[in-house]
């Protein structure tokens, strides 16, 4: 049975060996490279090597550019300046020399080169020459220099960046527009200069690049400084910028001026507030209102039902002592007592229809009428109603049957003694969606300059004596109108009977 | 207890209403004995039995009680809710409103806390004896009351 034997390590060493030592095999790598141009220059840089890289970055072959000076790839000024025998003198005091810079190619045009050059020792640590690697960095530098660029042109955005301690190191036409600082004035200055003195005070601008380190950005909003002193509105974000090795090493910051946008919405949140405030007011005096016309309807009532009630109690229990003056002084206080009575009602339903909330919902026209014809059953004359039974319209049903008993209430009373009040109710839809209702009566009529104050409150055409009543009840229908979204109007002439209407959206059954 | 004799507990705050109902109720025919009480509490403590309303015998427990709303101390609605919140047959007693307010949420609060019947006050002395009138005639006579014993 065969056995395998692992290498050992000489073995292993031995390999790595032969391939260091194979200058063949080194070469081969070197020239197969084609993006990095990789040359050995002498002590004194003299070319002695070129690899297809360098052919292909800088357009000579190996045979036209061995034994020259290295120079040749520097812009004139550059070696004039000495550039050239400088780098070679820091490689070889340091070991290892980079620059980003121009360079020249064979056709005399620019590259931008990252070059490396390294010192190389003899076993003996002797200086034998120096190795170049020059790579073609133009392209990358052009992205940069159109990217910056594009930066540079932003105006509506101030864009920045900052060193790891907070210093400005660029500085575009937006931070110059919305801060007032041009880049020389400004690079190099701290930026927490922008910040006001209370922001200073509170450790903003160390906790702002804290955060950013920490979390990778930091985004806020905030007053900051312009040049002259101005304040302005800042929205902005910060964010950390890091190297390949994590390493932080700086910030760029991005900041708008919404200023306009801080006042509008402060301004919104304003009127916002002190419209809740003036709705919580109202609520509160409706409510307030609504506990005073609850206690008014109860505590003012009750003394005039007791005077209505002892002055008839004392008219009836007395009736054999009593002689017909005293009987109708009892009587005027219990009418006047009762009269109050209507008033008090009639005005808190009044203001109560000011304040109540009406919402409207399907309500049969039909059963409204049916509802204030039954208050009205003790009252003399006839009341005829021609209405569909499905009509429907979108009304507040109590209000509704308020408006109506108003009206058939006033249809009823208002006519000369001698005629038998007549009143016909009539309902149809209208051609604009809404339902008309039309009370007709035989009554005294209304001439036509008062048909339109009898809507007011206390408005009467007539005595107590002719025709007793409040004078709210139109005004209570006017109002019961408008807050359902209705209208209301007459047609009458004087002497010849009225017909009062109303109209409602319709509901479709 | 005299089951025979029909008894009425009015709570009224208003002495003026008071005796007006008073009268009413002495007026028809068959007087009604009434027992005022002027505000909740003290209705509470003749309904639960509490001195000096600890005696059944000159303090019956009512056919119906006759309850207004505003009353000082515990109002009508409150009272009406212990009625019904007892555990024995007392939360069967027959409860009347009787009060001035015409509100819809008074009325609607008062059916849902389990009244039997909600009136308003009326305007007028006429109208006030013919409601009591029908008031007797209805809950004194028609109706059948159920069986409330003391606790």
């Amino acid at each position: 049975m065969a056995v395998i034997k692992p290498m050992d390590r000489t073995d292993r060493r031995g390999a790595g060996r032969q391939i260091l030592h194979s200058e063949a095999a080194f070469r081969s790598l070197i020239e197969s490279v084609h993006d990095y141009a990789i040359l050995m220059l002498d002590p004194q840089g003299i070319i002695v090597t070129w690899n297809p890289g360098a052919e292909h970055i800088k357009g000579y072959s190996a045979d036209e550019i061995i034994g020259q000076h290295f120079s040749v790839f520097y812009p004139a000024e550059d070696r004039q300046a000495g550039k050239p025998e400088f780098e070679l003198a820091v490689a070889s005091r340091t070991g290892r020399f980079e620059d980003e810079n121009w360079r020249l190619r064979k056709d005399g045009s620019r590259f931008w080169a990252n070059v490396t050059i390294t010192r190389l020792n003899d076993e003996a640590g002797n200086l034998i020459g120096f190795g170049k690697i020059t790579r073609d960095l133009t392209e990358r530098r052009r992205a940069e220099q159109r990217y910056r660029q594009l930066i540079e042109s932003v105006s509506d955005y101030a864009i920045f960046s900052l060193d790891p301690s907070g210093i400005v190191t660029s500085w575009n036409l937006g931070a110059e527009r919305i801060k007032g600082y041009s880049a020389e004035e400004i690079i190099g200055q701290h930026f927490s200069r922008f910040y006001p003195p209370e922001y200073l005070a509170a450790g903003l601008p160390a906790y702002v690049l804290a955060q950013a380190e920490q979390n990778g950005h930091w985004e806020g909003e905030g007053w900051r400084l312009r040049k002259d002193g101005s304040r302005f509105w800042s929205s902005a974000v910060v964010t950390a910028i890091r190297d390949e090795d994590g390493d932080l090493v700086g910030f760029s910051k991005v900041t708008r001026d919404i200023t306009d946008r801080k006042l509008l919405l402060d301004q919104i949140k304003e009127h916002a507030a002190k419209l809740e405030l003036r709705v919580k007011e109202r609520e509160q005096t409706n409510a307030d209102l609504e506990a005073f016309s609850y206690s008014v309807s109860h505590d003012l009532r009750a003394p005039l039902r007791a005077i209505q009630g002892f002055a008839s109690a004392l008219k009836e229990d007395y009736a054999d002592t009593l002689d017909a003056t005293a009987t109708s002084y009892l009587t005027t206080i219990s009418d006047s007592a009762l009269r109050m009575n209507r008033l008090v009602q009639d005005l808190l339903n009044y203001s109560r229809l000011n304040r109540i909330d009406i919402e409207s919902q399907p309500v049969s026209v039909a059963e409204a009428l049916e509802q204030a014809r039954l208050e009205l059953a003790d009252s003399p004359g006839e009341i005829a109603v021609h209405v569909a039974p499905g009509l429907q319209v979108a009304a507040h049903e109590s209000t509704l049957v308020q408006v109506l008993f108003n009206l058939l209430s006033n249809a009823l009373k208002f006519h000369l003694p001698e005629v038998i009040p007549k009143v016909a109710v009539t309902a149809a839809p209208l051609d604009d969606g809404s339902v008309r209702i039309s009370i007709t009566d035989n009554g005294i009529g209304i001439a036509p300059q008062h048909q339109e104050r009898i809507f007011n409150v206390f408005e009467r055409l007539h005595g107590q004596e002719t025709y007793p009543g409040t004078g709210i009840g139109l005004a209570i229908v006017k109002r019961g109108m408008q807050r359902m979204h209705g209208k209301v109007g007459l047609q009458s002439a004087d002497g010849d009977g009225s017909t009062f209407w109303v109209e409602l959206p319709a509901v479709n059954a | 207890m005299n089951d025979e004799r029909k008894f009425v507990l009015l709570v009224e705050d208003d002495p003026n209403d008071a005796r007006l109902i008073q009268r009413c109720f002495d007026r028809t025919a068959l007087p009604v004995q009434v027992m005022r009480l002027q505000d909740g509490d003290e209705a509470v403590a003749y309904l639960d039995g509490v001195a000096p309303y600890d005696n059944r015998v000159s303090h019956p427990l009512p056919c119906v009680v006759l309850l207004d709303l505003k009353l000082p101390r515990r109002s009508g609605l409150e009272v009406l809710q212990w009625i019904r919140s007892r555990t024995y047959e007392l939360r069967r007693l027959p409860v009347v409103m009787l009060t001035s307010s015409h509100h819809a949420v008074d009325i609607n609060r008062a059916y849902d806390l389990g009244a039997n019947s909600y009136l308003v006050k009326p305007e007028t002395i006429e109208q006030l004896t013919e409601l009591v009138g029908l008031v007797k005639r209805y809950w004194l006579t028609i109706n059948r009351d159920p069986r409330v014993t003391v606790s």
